[in-house]
């Protein structure tokens, strides 16, 4: 059973897709049908963030959507990162700090902390920035230098 | 081969025929779907029709003096970031914070949290000390009940099988604060929470407790040794005697009843003491 075309605009360019099933899950649209391998597959539960994209620049858990449920919407993943200027900030921030080992969490992390930083209106603590980190998960525990990572992003954003 | 139907009424009309047509146990409603999908794909939940809210008119917040409405499919996450709810729920606020992450609470909703009805909800809790209304429309029209008879036990509630949450009603604005114990301090489920609000209209105390099955509960012995509105230390010992003595807690394979027993001493404690100096504010 699938629900009609599924039309969304992915990384900046349009597209529509026929035949998707209604099951289906962002993070396999992506990965499987557009060939966006960078977003990862961690646990598919929601508990590691590795597949963090952004959804109207908002962070959004990829693994825990229906892609039909995106419908019209806009979708930013790893691969267009530097089209936002906050993303690019952040990715450049993530380079020049090392903060990466295996590197299969760095693009939802890198996708989460620009969601945060773009939304920051409300003036927030650097604790308050971490705290809303903690949804992505690093297995090789390099958290020391993404903590850096967070500190000059954050540092060199107006 | 997909499992289910997704169906996305553009009206409440429309989203209630369809669970008339149901059967029952085979339409699940989806708004935020961060723990239905989780089911979905656990295959402890094998729906035939998704009925999803996205299209309906529920992604609201409005405040009227100092009662606050929230619609059923408004991402926890705009709750969360309202200047207003943070100064006048913080209870509410901190709550909200306790549930996954960011990007889980850019989809998870009010409504979903409780039309779930999770044995360890970190939100239920504190809408019960609030004492949370739920407003639901269904084929006889609407109705309103409390959290408390809302939510019926673990993964049970009183909503009927063709009605819908369309919001929750917080009668007023109350010096709140809940505080949980857990492994990780983000993105992970309590072990014990307590959740506290004073009521400004009745000056009486609200305490729940949560994180154990069945279901979060409020304790009405321990809120009546309270003094109010501005507890005494010797009152706040006598209340979290009562509680870690008297309140129905029980172990699960996250902890044991005794740990749970220690922990809610402390926990309310502290969390009396955050909530008080609010209410001493202008």
């Amino acid at each position: 059973m699938s629900d009609g075309s599924l039309r969304l605009s992915v990384n900046g360019r349009e597209v529509v897709l026929d035949g998707v099933p209604s099951d289906e899950r962002l993070l396999d649209t992506l990965r499987w049908r557009l060939g966006l391998r960078g977003t990862k597959e961690g646990c598919r539960t929601g508990g590691c963030g590795a597949c963090t994209v952004l959804v109207d620049r908002q962070s959004t858990l990829s693994c825990l959507t229906l892609a039909h449920e995106l419908n019209g919407r806009s979708v930013t993943t790893i691969e267009g990162v530097d089209s936002d200027p906050v993303g690019r900030t952040v990715r450049s921030a993530f380079e020049r700090t090392g903060a990466l080992q295996c590197g299969y969490c760095t693009p939802g992390f890198v996708m989460a902390l620009t969601g945060l930083l773009a939304e920051r209106e409300r003036a927030s603590s650097f604790d308050e920035l971490l705290e809303d980190l903690g949804g992505n998960l690093c297995r090789c525990t390099g958290y020391a230098a993404i903590v850096r990572a967070a500190a000059l992003a954050r540092e060199e954003l107006p | 081969m997909a499992p289910f139907a997704l169906v996305t009424p553009a009206t409440p009309e429309e989203a209630i025929a369809c669970l008339r047509e149901g059967p029952e146990e085979e339409v699940a409603v989806l708004a935020g779907g961060t723990d239905l999908l989780f089911d979905i794909e656990a295959r402890r939940a094998r729906p035939r029709t998704v009925l999803s809210l996205r299209r309906l008119p529920w992604r609201t917040l409005e405040w009227s003096g100092a009662a606050l409405t929230v619609g059923s499919t408004l991402p926890l996450r705009s709750l969360e970031n309202d200047p207003d709810v943070r100064l006048r729920f913080p209870g509410l606020y901190h709550a909200v914070r306790a549930v996954g992450s960011v990007a889980l609470r850019h989809r998870a909703t009010l409504g979903g949290n409780l039309g779930r009805a999770a044995p360890a909800s970190d939100l239920v809790p504190m809408l019960l000390a609030l004492d949370a209304e739920v407003d639901l429309v269904g084929p006889e029209g609407e109705r309103s009940v409390s959290v408390d008879r809302f939510i019926a036990g673990s993964r049970k509630t009183a909503r009927g099988p063709a009605e819908l949450i369309r919001s929750v009603r917080f009668p007023e604005a109350r010096p709140s604060a809940y505080l949980w114990q857990r492994v990780r301090p983000f993105h992970d489920i309590s072990h014990l929470a307590v959740a506290v609000a004073l009521s400004p209209t009745d000056g009486r105390w609200r305490v729940a407790i949560a994180g154990f099955p069945p279901r979060p509960i409020r304790l009405p012995t321990a809120e009546a040794e309270l003094d109010a509105p501005y507890p005494t230390d010797a009152s706040i010992a006598r209340a979290a005697d009562l509680l870690a003595r008297d309140a129905p807690i029980v172990a699960d394979r996250r902890a044991s009843e005794e740990y749970r027993r220690h922990l809610v001493r402390p926990l309310f404690a502290r969390a009396v003491r955050a909530a008080v100096p609010a209410s001493r504010a202008p």
